[in-house]
């Protein structure tokens, strides 16, 4: 899933402060899961904005919208009426979602109210972690299932770097695992050790071609 | 009412008068008969809150009260309720002293039961209690075998567990094969264990035993040589030393009348908060024993078959020591082996010992936050003989009164989640504290969070929390809250709103009234089923629409009903100072406060505290 946070406040104003009129738009996908874009945020949001404005004096006015998944034009259509009665659009969604929007409605800025942070799950409530960078080209069959490109500090794709803290904890931040200590123990787990031996030459990066594309098989 | 619903087709009803806390089920009641569904009801408490609660005129507070509820009342929906049938067995997971009377007395009241025991034998540590207290406990177990209400399981394994009350699902292991059974209700009565607490230098030998090794000693016929000195320690390293105290004074007294022994008794403090202990802890200092106070832990060494004690005694104020034949040094009461396991399935809190059963008086003594789940005697702590007796009755009677008759009278879908809106973030299944949702597929279609009707306590944690605002609390959804905070339209401005607990403020409030503790006229209270169902942006919608304040009043901490709801509302109003003070409002104008349904001058003051502050701040 896709992890966002709110953007600081201070950004999200100096953004929108020419406008007059604006629009909050929501996904009710992946952001309003991780609470940082859904119904609930939107509202929030939009409730901070028209507080500032009663304590500031300044006249705007803030309309509320969430959609579906922000990244889909049909869905992004639905809201259209509600877009033309503002200035300027603050969207909760991933970046995916904002350019979706800025592409329906080119004559009005979309300004991102997130930033779009990771590909991750929950640890717990209200916690999320980073688990996939979305490299394009996935070694997770090589590594037991835990990402070293992401989970290492270092990005290290041959072992770890030597540095790793007593209780497998990395040397840059000993609140986080090392992955290669987990990737160790869930190699081991398997009798796969052997995969360890094996030395990777640097990763082909070019291999992600920008922008992506992926055509599905079968249309 | 009647005639007036019936007659002039009357689809809502709002009552102005008392408060719902005193007679909401009674209105009900004329709705349900006059063939409206009772939820339909809407209550404006212009007395406790109002009339009484204030002096001078109250008109226009009332006036106010009255279209709250007339707003609300607007948006509000059947809910229908039904019996569901339950499953009337019972799950007693432990077989010693406390499982096996629990399901002696559920067999008494005529509910089928099946006591569960790891071990070979039943029994667990009743062995001790025979000198204790002076009664065979092998009678106990005895009966059990011949109860044909009773199966007996021993070397028994739990597993897994599934399912809500009515129908628990559990996984056991027995013989190396695994089988699942279904029961309505699980009391874990699987006991605790001691750990001996000495200096890391000493080694339980033949000179150092555990008390459980000295009351065997006692119950010899012959030892040989009876020892001729005993020492005890207890209370230096665990100040909850119930059990050690307790066992220390029965021993003693039992040295001394049986071997006439030299009894002496190294402790810090003697608690004596069971039935009885203070009479013994006279009977033992009257029959010589010597209890000798020291508030550091004695240093032990032992030597030429001699344990050498020496202590600085408080009331002497000098060195003592001591050369004993046998020390009985001290225990820690620890939770049983496997409790960690237990624990990781039943997904519940635990207290700050590791002992089952959190820290929360509206548990005690026998209940969990999960519906049909109990515990009981050494399992939640360390318990004295009277304490556990209790609990084995409150538990047959809390058993009894859900199972006994096969189904239970539920709301249906009081709070549900829309399947529509419903993400399936999981969130609530990780919030409840009740554990009464889990992801269900409807009808075949995407899965989506199921609120179970009967495990469900209707807080609304999980309704104030969902990010995709999906789940509806019937009474409480987000639009009948703030359609009671829209109502009073610009009357808001510059008046404290206060979200307050059903549990604990809101009746504070009612009683203040009572009590004529009059407060100032500019508050509004809405009513809400827990602290915990107050989000974010209720609070920020309250003040949007001109609210001076917004107070969220919930229990005091450690006491809520739905154990975190007023935890949740703390860092929900902190966080929602914060939203605040980036957009340069005042944060000091959202304040949470605790307050105890029994605590009106605490209510009155803090609402007046609120009133002075937003009189100096010019609001």
């Amino acid at each position: 899933m896709i992890i966002a946070e709110r953007k600081p406040m201070e950004e999200i104003r100096q953004l929108i402060a020419p406008y007059k009129k604006v629009l909050v738009a929501g996904c009710e996908t992946c952001v309003a899961v991780c609470w940082a874009g859904g119904e609930k945020e939107v509202g929030i949001l939009a409730s901070q904005l028209r507080l500032a404005r009663g304590a500031e004096g300044s006249g705007i006015s803030v309309l509320e919208a969430t959609v579906e998944r922000q990244c889909e034009r049909e869905m992004v259509a639905e809201i259209k009426d509600k877009v033309a009665k503002v200035e300027v659009v603050i969207s909760l969604a991933c970046g995916s979602g904002v350019q979706t929007m800025a592409e329906m409605f080119e004559d009005r800025p979309v300004f991102p109210g997130v930033n779009t942070t990771f590909i991750g799950m929950p640890e717990k409530e209200g916690l999320w972690v980073e688990m996939c960078g979305a490299c394009g080209d996935c070694f997770l069959d090589r590594t037991g299932g835990v990402c070293p490109i992401v989970r290492c500090a270092k990005g290290l794709l041959n072992g770890p770097c030597g540095g790793t803290r007593k209780g497998g904890k990395c040397e840059i931040d000993p609140d986080k695992d090392c992955a290669w200590v987990l990737i160790h123990g869930r190699l081991e787990k398997q009798g796969r050790l052997d995969v360890m031996r094996k030395y990777y030459p640097p990763k082909n990066y070019r291999a992600v071609k920008r922008p992506g594309k992926v055509q599905a098989a079968k249309a | 009412m009647l005639s007036d619903i019936r007659e002039k087709s009357i689809e809502k009803v709002v009552v102005a008068a008392c408060s719902p806390e005193f007679q909401e089920h009674v209105f009900r009641g004329v709705l349900e008969e006059a063939g409206l569904n009772g939820h339909l009801l809407s209550m404006a408490n212009i007395r406790e809150q109002c009339s009484w609660a204030h002096e001078g005129d109250v008109t226009e507070k009332a006036v106010d009260l009255v279209k709250m509820a007339v707003n609300r009342a607007r948006l509000l929906q059947p809910v229908d309720n039904k019996e569901l049938p339950v499953n009337r067995k019972v799950l007693v997971v432990g077989g010693g002293f406390s499982a096996t009377n629990v399901a002696l007395q559920l067999s008494q009241l005529g509910l089928q039961t099946t006591v569960l025991e790891e071990d070979a034998v039943l029994g667990g540590g009743v062995g001790a209690l025979e000198s204790f207290y002076g009664f065979d406990p092998s009678l106990i177990t005895s009966a059990v075998q011949g109860d044909k209400n009773i199966e007996i399981l021993t070397s028994t394994e739990m597993i897994a567990l599934e399912g809500k009350i009515g129908d628990f699902r559990v996984g056991i292991r027995k013989d190396g094969e695994e089988t699942l059974r279904r029961y309505g209700a699980i009391v874990f009565a699987n006991g605790y264990r001691t750990e001996p607490a000495l200096d890391s230098g000493v080694k339980p030998g033949p000179n150092v035993v555990s008390q459980e090794q000295f009351s065997s000693m006692l119950g010899r016929a012959a030892l040989g040589t009876e020892p001729k000195t005993v020492g005890f320690m207890f209370d230096f390293s665990d100040e909850n030393s119930r059990y050690s105290t307790l066992a220390t004074l029965h021993n003693a007294l039992e040295a001394k009348k049986k071997w006439g022994s030299e009894v002496y008794v190294f402790y810090r403090s003697v608690k004596v908060d069971s039935e009885g202990v203070e009479k013994l802890y006279q009977q033992a200092r009257d029959c010589g024993v010597v209890f000798l106070k020291s508030e550091v832990q004695p240093r032990i060494a032992v030597e030429n078959g001699q344990v050498r004690i020496e202590a600085k005694d408080v009331f002497l104020g000098q060195d003592v020591a001591l050369a004993c034949d046998v020390l009985v040094g001290e225990e820690l009461c620890l939770p049983a082996e496997g409790s960690e396991e237990l624990i990781s399935f039943l997904n519940i809190k635990r207290d700050s010992r590791g002992f089952f059963q959190d820290e929360n008086v509206h548990l005690y003594p026998v209940g969990s936050e999960r519906k049909g789940i109990f515990f009981v005697g050494g399992c939640r702590g360390e318990l004295d003989f009277a304490r556990v007796l209790a609990d084995v009755s409150s538990v047959a009677v809390n058993v009894y009164e859900l199972l006994s008759s096969g189904k239970i009278l539920v709301d249906v879908e009081r709070v549900k989640a829309d399947p529509q809106k419903c993400v399936a973030c999981l969130t609530c299944i990780r919030v409840c504290p009740h554990r009464a949702i889990e992801l269900v597929r409807a009808d075949n279609s995407k899965e989506v969070a199921g609120i179970s009707d009967l495990a469900c306590y209707a807080c609304g944690i999980c309704a104030g929390i969902c990010p995709a605002k999906a789940i509806g609390f019937q009474g409480y959804r987000d639009e009948e809250i703030v359609a009671q905070i829209e109502a009073t339209g610009e009357s808001l401005n510059g008046r404290s709103l206060a979200f307050c607990c059903q549990h604990s403020a809101y009746p504070a409030a009612d009683l203040a009234g009572r009590l004529r503790l009059h407060y100032p006229q500019n508050l509004r209270i809405i009513r809400v089923p827990c602290a915990g169902q107050v989000d974010v942006f209720h609070i920020l919608k309250a003040l949007e629409k001109g609210a001076a304040s917004v107070l969220v009043m919930g229990c005091e901490e450690g006491a809520c009903h739905h154990i975190t709801g007023n935890t949740r509302a703390r860092e929900r109003v902190r966080y929602s100072q914060t939203l605040l003070k980036e957009v340069g409002v005042d944060g000091g104008r959202v304040r949470m406060l605790n307050i105890s349904p029994n605590a009106p001058h605490k209510f009155a003051r803090a609402v007046n505290e609120v009133a002075k502050t937003m009189r100096e701040s010019g609001r």
